[in-house]
């Protein structure tokens, strides 16, 4: 091997992946906010009684499921400034796309702890006179957030992963500060490497504490 | 509207959209079968008693697993080459990445499944006196295959759809020949819609057969 | 009413012989076993069984009965005893070493064991399920173990649930294959662990009556069950295990009509208050 391994360069560039790391967490941040509460309304759309409701929102959320995050994000990225003459920030179109997808993915996390939902619990609502606006919000909501909790989180960590997709399109992210810094420096096996150590570290913790609560909340219905 | 929407054209280049889709489904599905043959193994490991083995495993698994494809695809693109000292096509470095990160997923899969099978069915095997080799072969494997069927449906659908990436180290797949069309004959609207929709109807279908799969597994995996 | 062929073996010296001079079929001595630390479940466990003796097993939760017939089926690692069946060595804790019993495979071959959760194997038919240990394991051909297995199912009214899966079988018929199962491997002993427990009332009948057959054939058996009524039916002897230990020891008449032990007269006046 002729390649001297040199962290120096790296170090010296540490601000650039700061700045590209703050990047990611807003994007990322910004992203779970919105497909938390955004999948919880998707999801009781998707379950709506009105066809001209309910149909429209499952195409929605099979077309942002079964496509690549990456064609998403391009899309956005290309076609909308076109389609509807306006101009959006990168950040924001990034945004957008990835709110978009976890928003699909978290829906359907939704309706599956929502079926989770022992059927007794809907039955005492409707016996207490709960109307059906109290019942979601009361009754619903609590348990839906309590039982998809891990796969909340699963996709949560999951949309930060794919977040480093906005690189291609030249959001300046963790990603695209490290391609910059790997060929600035000539040194993409440092540089590559500390990226994804630096995902790595934000991601680990949190995958950790997900299957410790998932732990604690089967303990605690057992 | 400035822009006007033309699907037809997108006739003229049905050819070179095929030819994109193939690539993709080939890089699919060898990676599906190098991962899938990798995760078996990865799953194995991650059960064993000796120290060494589960750990060398589990961080293989939890960082492929806690880290973007797109840096594990760049990584092998740009770093792998060096260590080596010798060139490695993009085309190599796509199905090394994928590969390893099929691995990673469906060694999960195979480990759940092996845990769900229930410590009685080992006692059984031992109450019929039944040798280490044919409790492996036609009680354990068998179940934990079924088992992991639906799943590992879910986990092919999820590899097709990051092959996307390794449009991002120039091989021209489905989603490069799209971006590319995209910017040539500046129409990104129809090109890139065209590009989804492919990619649609092939993970569309399979994500149905999960659930249909389940159903019919159901009565050779339920006690 | 069964014929029993009891004796009685209260006071059974340290050898296998029993008072008649006779070998004693399976002789257990001194069995421990823990699980941790701190959970002692058999502490010293000595119990004889004669040929042809149907020994029922009765206690408390948590007193040792699954766990005596788990160790006889050689599931568990015992911490101290032996286990002689037939005269022949068959389980030994090794002294000193912790955990790796001696076990004589070839007399393990020849104890079977019914569980409480049937457990089949849920992904072979039912024939496959009976032949399986044959045909793989013992070296008999596919044509002869299908043929006894055949038998065996029509034996127990099961003949056309042969290429059905287990799920598509209910509880009682599931135990009864269970049952079959195990005895297409001709074994010399039989062991019943709570195989009823789990059962909607209406389906036990079917499963007793199937170990009523077998106790009509003179097989050996150990069953623990909290069925009193069955008990007395098939047993010839009835032990009382409790805190790890066999605390009473006798014929069905005797254990249940004139228990001799406080702690089996308490135990007893609980469950056949809440029983039949």
């Amino acid at each position: 091997m002729n390649y001297e391994i040199d962290f120096f360069y790296v170090l010296k560039g540490i601000d650039q992946l700061l700045e590209g790391l703050l990047v990611t967490v807003q994007l990322t941040l910004t992203s779970v906010v919105i497909g938390v509460i955004g999948g919880f309304l998707v999801c009781l759309m998707a379950m709506s009684q009105s066809r001209l409701i309910r149909l429209p929102t499952m195409a929605f959320i099979e077309v942002f499921r079964c496509t690549p995050a990456l064609i998403q994000i391009v899309w956005i990225f290309y076609c909308v400034p076109m389609l509807f003459n306006v101009f959006l920030d990168p950040f924001v179109m990034g945004v957008l796309a990835l709110s978009l997808n976890l928003i699909a993915f978290n829906a359907e996390a939704y309706r599956a702890a929502i079926q989770a939902i022992p059927k007794a619990h809907l039955d005492a609502s409707i016996a207490l006179g709960l109307t059906p606006l109290q019942t979601n919000l009361y009754v619903v909501l609590p348990q839906a957030i309590r039982l998809g909790m891990p796969v909340l989180v699963t996709n949560a960590i999951s949309i930060f992963q794919q977040s480093a997709l906005v690189a291609i399109v030249a959001i300046e992210d963790l990603m695209y500060m490290g391609k910059l810094l790997s060929t600035e420096t000539y040194r993409p096996i440092e540089t590559f490497t500390f990226v994804a150590l630096m995902y790595f570290a934000i991601a680990l913790p949190v995958m950790l504490l997900s299957s410790r609560l998932e732990k604690r909340y089967k303990t605690a219905n057992s | 509207m400035t822009y006007t929407i033309d699907f037809l054209f997108l006739f003229e280049y049905w050819e070179v959209l095929l030819e994109g889709l193939m690539t993709s489904l080939q890089v699919t599905g060898l990676c599906l079968l190098l991962g899938l043959a990798l995760g078996f193994l990865v799953s194995l490991m991650r059960v064993s008693s000796n120290k060494l083995i589960y750990s060398v495993s589990t961080v293989y698994v939890e960082f492929f697993r806690g880290t973007p494809v797109l840096i594990q695809l760049f990584w092998i693109f740009f770093c792998l080459p060096l260590i080596l000292g010798t060139e490695i096509s993009n085309f190599s470095s796509a199905v090394i990445a994928l590969t390893l990160y099929m691995g990673a997923i469906s060694s999960e899969t195979f480990r759940a499944s092996l845990l769900s099978i229930d410590k009685d069915q080992s006692d059984a095997c031992v109450a019929l006196g039944l040798d280490s080799l044919t409790k492996i072969m036609h009680v354990i494997l068998p179940q934990a295959i079924l088992r992991a069927v639906p799943t590992l449906l879910s986990n092919t659908v999820s590899l097709f759809k990051e092959s996307a990436l390794v449009s991002a180290v120039g091989m021209s797949d489905l989603m490069y020949i799209g971006q590319n069309i995209s910017s040539v004959t500046a129409k990104p609207v129809e090109m890139l819609t065209a590009v989804a929709f492919i990619y649609f109807i092939i993970a569309f279908p399979l994500t149905r057969c999960v659930s249909l799969l389940e159903g019919k597994l159901i009565h050779k995996i339920a006690i | 009413m069964i014929s029993s062929n009891a004796h009685s073996v209260k006071n059974a010296p340290n050898t296998a012989l029993n008072q008649m001079g006779t070998e004693a079929f399976v002789s257990i001595r001194g069995l421990e076993k823990s699980y941790g630390p701190n959970i002692h479940v058999l502490k010293g466990l000595d119990l004889d069984m004669q040929p042809g003796d149907r020994i029922v097993v009765i206690g408390p939760s948590g007193g040792g009965k699954s766990t005596l017939l788990r160790c006889m089926m050689g599931l568990e690692e015992i911490a101290a005893g032996d286990i002689t069946l037939g005269g022949e060595g068959y389980i030994s804790a090794a002294p000193g070493k912790k955990g790796i019993n001696k076990l004589n495979r070839e007399v393990q071959k020849r104890v079977g064991m019914v569980f409480q959760h049937y457990t089949l194997f849920p992904h072979l038919t039912i024939l496959s399920n009976l032949t399986l240990a044959s045909v793989k394991s013992r070296g008999i051909s596919r044509q002869e173990a299908n043929a006894k297995a055949m038998s065996l199912l029509e034996r127990f009214g099961l003949a056309d649930k042969a290429r059905a899966h287990p799920s598509q079988l209910s509880g009682g018929q599931k135990q009864r294959v269970a049952i079959a199962r195990a005895l297409m491997l001709s074994p010399e002993l039989m062991l019943f662990d709570e195989v009823t427990s789990a059962l909607d009332p209406e389906l036990v009948n079917e499963v007793e009556s199937v170990m009523l057959q077998l106790a009509e054939q003179k097989m050996p058996m150990m069953i623990v069950t909290h069925d009193m009524w069955f008990a007395k039916n098939i047993a010839t002897r009835v032990v009382f295990c409790a805190g790890g230990v066999i605390v009473e020891d006798g014929t069905p008449e005797q254990v249940f009509g004139n228990p001799k032990e406080q702690r089996t007269r308490e135990f007893l006046e609980n469950v056949l208050h809440a029983g039949h």
